[in-house]
């Protein structure tokens, strides 16, 4: 009966509506609410199973990448079976999450946020908290953001250093503006070459999930409103107050909501691109076109690969112990080598040329 | 003179008939005009109103042949008399609003100040220039105690007005009250009292305008740090982490990526310097 099952559940956000600026007013604005969440990583899981269990509405999804071994020291909502099916971390996270909180919809894209994809997936969320594992990504969320009227709470995590801030259109500088677009400057650390410490990982997303809860509750005079900075080890913490938009800027120096649509949209191009992916011994090559999984799963067992398969990916294990994860949206994630020029010519030899027909 | 230009001294000179016992006030004073100095101030204490008079009266013929403001310490009636350019006050003195009633609006009105509360104080009710010291012990002005660098610092960052560090200032010692951020400089004993104050000027102005081309204090992440760069920019390819995403913050608020170029650095900044963590 209906009544009994509503009875189970009565107490669910109790302790939550019990704390005063959530309230039951609070409690009713996360059940209307949706977030996007980038990146279903070590932040991203924790930032879903934060927002899940809070009880917002939608919780929306998306990440590029696969469940694996080197996961599960800081990826809290995946275990061992995740790891051994080979599955996306979105559709991973999905599942535990709607055990955790049925109540929730939670929606999961496995894919890689690029122009052609990030407004569709923001679009109509209150909130984008930010999971993701490099600068790139951050600054095209924070232009849709502020093209949308939308907050960006950016996270970042490496060793035992976190940092957080929410960027908010009208109010704050954006990201482009903050920390730059130049790819050529370099972040100094990253999880590949100084490792992450898990609690530092959960401290971020605390720091995220505190600011997201405010926001979508309404008590937008309790935002911290400064960028902080944090290293776990030593304990230090420094907070900078965070500048004001720039006039200048065709993102945050317009008033609210009115951002300019520049540079809407572009496809990446069908040349391929290569990218390090954090904290992993892998490349990710982006081919510029759909994959069809189930020729080149054929394809690629005659050529006596071992293969993992499920209905997502292909994972298919080479002779030297290179592994090459096929999706299906035409990214490759080629495992056991830091060198691009090598798994772009990997890509060659064992996905285009056997897709294609041979020349001779 | 322009009514602003005043404003551009860089050495500020007062007088101290008793540093040079068997020497003329008048002389001694050309002296540290022909060396440079382009303030001068008639400080006496001691003396009778009809001598201070005397002395306003042949040091203002002085100024105005070398086209050098003119400044009266006390005495606002004196400053009309004989239409100086200015009057200085202490702290103790009347207030600012008082001197500019009798002065009228043209008038410069300078006020001694040992804290950034007097200095902001001073600015607010309407000062045209401040003294900021005393820097270091000084027998002109015995049983003040020194406020030393720290404040020049300060106000460096703080004041908007001209500020002038004073008090115990010498050529050995003027290097440090300059990275500390003054770009004016007021010395008492050491050029009245030498030699040749003349010479002693021009040192002075040697050692103001190399501070001007060349270095600046800052804090860097806690530490003191000599700088010639003039920017954010600057001074992060000066530590060559240009290459390396960074997180800036000057003074307590972050400073864009792109703000970096035309974000001055200022003597006595405090700057944090952060690498970007963007790992998820």
């Amino acid at each position: 009966m209906a009544n009994d099952r509503d009875a189970v559940w009565a107490d669910r956000y109790s302790r939550q509506i019990r704390f005063a600026p959530i309230g039951e007013q609070g409690q009713r604005k996360l059940a209307d609410a949706c977030v996007l969440i980038v990146g279903v990583g070590a932040l991203g899981a924790s930032l879903a199973q934060h927002m899940v269990r809070a009880g917002v509405g939608e919780v929306r999804l998306v990440d590029r990448d696969f469940v694996e071994p080197s996961n599960l020291q800081r990826q809290m909502l995946f275990d061992e079976a995740d790891a051994l099916a080979v599955l996306p971390k979105a559709v991973a996270a999905a599942n535990k999450l709607r055990v955790i909180n049925s109540g929730v919809k939670v929606t999961a894209e496995v894919a890689e946020v690029g122009r052609g994809n990030a407004e569709r997936l923001a679009a109509g969320t209150q909130l984008v908290l930010d999971g993701t594992d490099n600068a790139k990504t951050r600054v095209l969320l924070s232009d849709v953001c502020y093209r949308l009227g939308i907050p960006f709470v950016y996270g970042g995590v490496a060793g035992a250093g976190a940092m957080s801030a929410v960027l908010i259109p009208g109010e704050t500088s954006c990201f482009r503006c903050l920390i730059g677009a130049d790819e050529h400057e370099q972040e100094a650390d990253t999880c590949d070459t100084v490792g992450v410490l898990a609690a530092a990982v959960e401290f971020t997303a605390a720091l995220q999930a505190a600011e997201a809860v405010k926001w979508l509750t309404g008590n937008r005079a309790a935002m911290r409103g400064t960028w902080l900075s944090a290293d776990l080890w030593s304990f230090r913490v420094r907070e900078a107050a965070l500048p004001k938009g720039r006039a200048a800027c065709a993102y945050c120096g317009q008033p609210h909501g009115a951002a300019a649509a520049a540079g809407q949209a572009d496809s990446e191009g069908p040349e391929m691109v290569s990218a390090l992916l954090c904290g992993r011994d892998s490349v990710q090559v982006t081919l510029g076109r759909a994959l069809d999984l189930s020729r080149l799963e054929c394809r690629l067992r005659e050529r006596g690969c071992a293969l993992t398969v499920n209905r997502y990916l292909v994972k298919a294990v080479l002779q030297d112990g290179v592994s090459l994860v096929l999706f299906p949206d035409g990214r490759v994630l080629v495992q056991g080598t830091h060198d691009a020029g090598r798994a772009v010519e990997l890509c060659k030899e064992y996905i285009l040329e056997q897709e294609l027909p041979a020349p001779r | 003179m322009g009514k602003d230009t005043w404003k551009d001294f860089r050495l500020y000179v007062i007088t101290a008939e008793s540093n040079h016992p068997g020497k003329a006030l008048v002389d001694v004073m050309e002296q540290t005009l022909i060396g440079g100095a382009d303030i001068l101030q008639l400080r006496n204490k001691t003396g009778s109103r009809e001598e201070v008079l005397g002395q306003a009266k042949a040091l203002r013929e002085l100024t105005r042949k070398y086209n050098v403001p003119f400044i009266i310490n006390d005495y606002p009636d004196i400053v009309l008399e004989v239409d100086a350019d200015g009057v200085h006050l202490g702290q103790e003195d009347l207030p600012i609003a008082e001197a500019r009633r009798l002065l009228g609006p043209e008038k410069i009105i300078g006020i001694s100040t040992h804290s950034l509360q007097q200095a902001l104080a001073a600015e607010r009710d309407g000062a045209d220039y401040i003294g900021v010291g005393p820097v270091f012990p000084t027998d002109t002005k015995p049983g003040r105690a020194a406020v030393t660098t720290s404040y020049v610092a300060e106000a460096a960052r703080h004041v908007t007005i001209p500020f002038v560090a004073i008090g115990g200032i010498t050529l050995g010692n003027v290097d440090t009250v300059l990275a500390s951020g003054a770009r004016r400089i007021c010395s008492v004993s050491a050029i009245v009292g030498s030699s040749d104050p003349a010479a002693t000027c021009r040192s002075f102005l040697e050692r103001i305008e190399g501070a001007s081309a060349g270095t600046l204090l800052v804090n860097v992440n806690g530490r003191e740090q000599l700088t010639s760069a003039r920017t954010i920019e600057e001074f992060v390819k000066q530590l060559e982490q240009h290459n390396k995403k960074l997180v800036v913050e000057r003074n307590g608020e972050l400073v864009p990526r792109a703000l970096w170029a035309e974000t001055e650095l200022l003597s006595g900044d405090a700057i944090e310097l952060v690498h970007f963590v963007g790992g998820g």
